[in-house]
């Protein structure tokens, strides 16, 4: 169905249209000597919801820094949007500005307001002026404070942010991440520390944001179920290697990296891994 | 312990102190000789007239302000400075100068800054705002700069993900950061310019100082102990009011702070 609409639109070219996301052998390395990753091979459909999981150390947090420019690869192309990630480039640098990124930190700033922290995210559409004096338009706190509901935080917009809940805490960073208007949204296991309940709830939420704007989401989570639950894609990161790419169709997993595994080899597989 | 070496090391202090006491005339008798001095000053404050006491209360209000006035203006200053000489803001080009620049400004002590602007704008109490405001400058910078650099790299990262400019980021991430540490190197800075601010006078600047060191040179040490008296009850109550104001501002949101993401 995407790929009809995307005919539509002239400027794109038939075979990558429906690709936002391409990385093509990606090698990085912190330190000369250890790759991080080592030959990644990724490609995320516009308006996907992509999950990445994997061991702790494997690489995750690594592949999300090269997606929002934060990082550059020893090897290998990324593209975003036909753009190189780099955020000491000025054309990439715009684009940053409508690519919510999480942290799994998340990031806030804990002494100001919750209403202040998601203002944060229009701060590129404030002009010199304004953002000296932190004249926010009447319009983006109008926005701030519709975005304010959708994620549940109605009422809370003078909470110094420090006194929220975990899980309050993640719908600071999501609305603060919609006040981008943004295009990709990169989540670095925003709701790994979160119990079962809250878990659904926030992944709910951006499910629902995901429906209402055009919006690509790539999640790092921990847990596998959770991933193959909401996302049409996940893949497995071990050792800086991806090795599965899975996804939920109709009752059954599918094999989207050699496409000749069964479920079950897939399950275990995943589960002899996260065993170790 | 007692090793022959550290046997040798506590004799040649001991020397040296024998004789450096002598070379500056040093001398413990001479100390307890002087103990029955301090009644004899103690019964000339009996005797000062109460109508000094007004005097030395304005005294110490014109330090008071003086301090208040080097303090707001060296604060000013400084937040700029320190911003250029924060490490994980600028490249070495521009904090390596600025740095230097602060540690030459901390190198002189107040009343030394003193002694030059009253060479420079004559005796008076506006030498010693300028010297107040020399000192502000050095030290809150040095203070400022260090806090800045321990923020909290989390939400500086997360906010220059948005691609917001470098001044966005100062406005929006940095400073509210460290705003709860200066805060309380306002406060503390503030007490400290009082303190420094009383001596000031000695050189001429002005304040409470300068009414002490002249009676001190007449030999009115009565009248002298009395200024000296205001100064230490004045201390005291600054202190004890910062000290209010600190745990009732600065403590809730440090408390606020460490309450972690988890
Ligand atoms: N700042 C860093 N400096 C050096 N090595 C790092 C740094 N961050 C991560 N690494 C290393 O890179 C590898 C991948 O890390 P990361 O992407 O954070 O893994 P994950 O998010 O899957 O836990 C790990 O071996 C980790 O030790
Ligand atoms: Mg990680």
């Amino acid at each position: 169905m995407k790929q009809i609409q995307m005919t539509k639109n002239p400027s794109f070219s038939l075979i990558s249209t429906n690709k936002i996301i391409q990385l093509n052998d990606i090698w990085t390395s912190y330190d000369s000597k250890i790759f991080a990753l080592e030959g990644i091979n990724m490609s995320i459909d516009r308006g996907a919801n992509y999950a990445i999981v994997g061991q702790s150390g494997s690489g995750k947090s690594t592949l999300l820094k090269l997606m929002n420019g934060m990082m550059i690869p020893s090897k290998g192309t990324i593209k975003i949007d036909y753009v190189t990630p780099n955020m000491n480039d000025k054309k990439f640098k715009k684009m940053m500005h409508t690519i919510g990124y999480i942290p799994q930190s998340l990031g806030l700033i804990k002494n100001i307001t919750v209403l202040d922290n998601i203002l944060i995210g229009a701060l590129p559409r404030l002009n010199k002026l304004q953002s000296l004096f932190k004249q926010f338009p009447e319009s983006e706190i109008k926005e701030a404070k519709r975005i304010m509901e959708l994620v549940g935080l109605d009422g809370k917009e003078n909470r110094k942010a420090y006194m929220l809940s975990g899980g309050e805490k993640r719908r600071v960073v999501i609305a603060r991440a919609l006040m981008q208007k943004p295009t990709i949204l990169l989540a670095d296991e925003i709701v790994s520390e979160l119990d079962h309940v809250t878990a659904h709830e926030i992944m709910d939420l951006i499910a629902d944001a995901q429906k209402r704007m055009n919006l690509t989401a790539i999640m790092v989570h921990h847990d596998i179920q959770l991933a193959l639950e909401y996302a049409n894609r996940v893949a497995v990161i071990k050792d800086g290697q991806k090795i599965l790419e899975i996804g939920v169709e109709g009752d059954s997993i599918v094999d989207f990296q050699t496409g000749d595994m069964t479920n079950e080899e897939i399950m275990e597989m995943y589960y002899d891994d996260s065993k170790k | 312990m007692m090793t022959p070496k550290n046997n040798i090391i506590i004799g040649i202090i001991v020397a040296l102190l024998v004789v450096t006491s002598y070379n500056i005339d040093a001398n413990p008798f001479d100390f307890a000789e002087g103990i029955p001095n301090l009644a004899i000053i103690l019964e000339e404050m009996v005797a000062v007239e109460p109508k000094y006491i007004p005097t030395a209360l304005w005294a110490m209000f014109e330090t008071i302000q003086m301090a208040f006035i080097g303090t707001v203006v060296g604060v000013v200053i400084a937040l700029p400075l320190s911003m250029l000489a924060a490490r994980n803001l600028n490249s070495k080009f521009v904090y390596a100068p600025i740095r230097a620049l602060l540690a030459a400004i901390r190198t002189f002590p107040s009343i030394l800054w003193a002694i030059l602007f009253v060479i420079m704008v004559g005796l008076g109490p506006f030498a010693g705002v300028l010297a107040v405001i020399m000192y502000t400058i050095g030290f809150v910078a040095k203070l400022q700069y260090e806090s800045i650099e321990a923020i909290d790299s989390d939400p500086v990262d997360a906010v220059s993900s948005i691609g917001v400019s470098k001044w966005q980021l100062i406005r929006y991430v940095v400073i509210p950061e460290s705003a709860p540490h200066l805060l309380s190197q306002i406060l503390y800075m503030f007490d400290y310019n009082i303190r420094q601010t009383s001596i000031l006078g000695l050189v001429g600047a002005g304040g409470i100082g300068f009414y002490i060191i002249n009676y001190i040179k007449f030999f009115e040490y009565g009248k002298a102990a009395i200024f000296m008296l205001v100064v230490l009850v004045t201390v005291l109550i600054i202190d004890w009011v910062s000290v209010k104001i600190r745990d009732k501002y600065i403590m809730k949101s440090q408390h606020g702070m460490e309450v972690t993401t988890k």
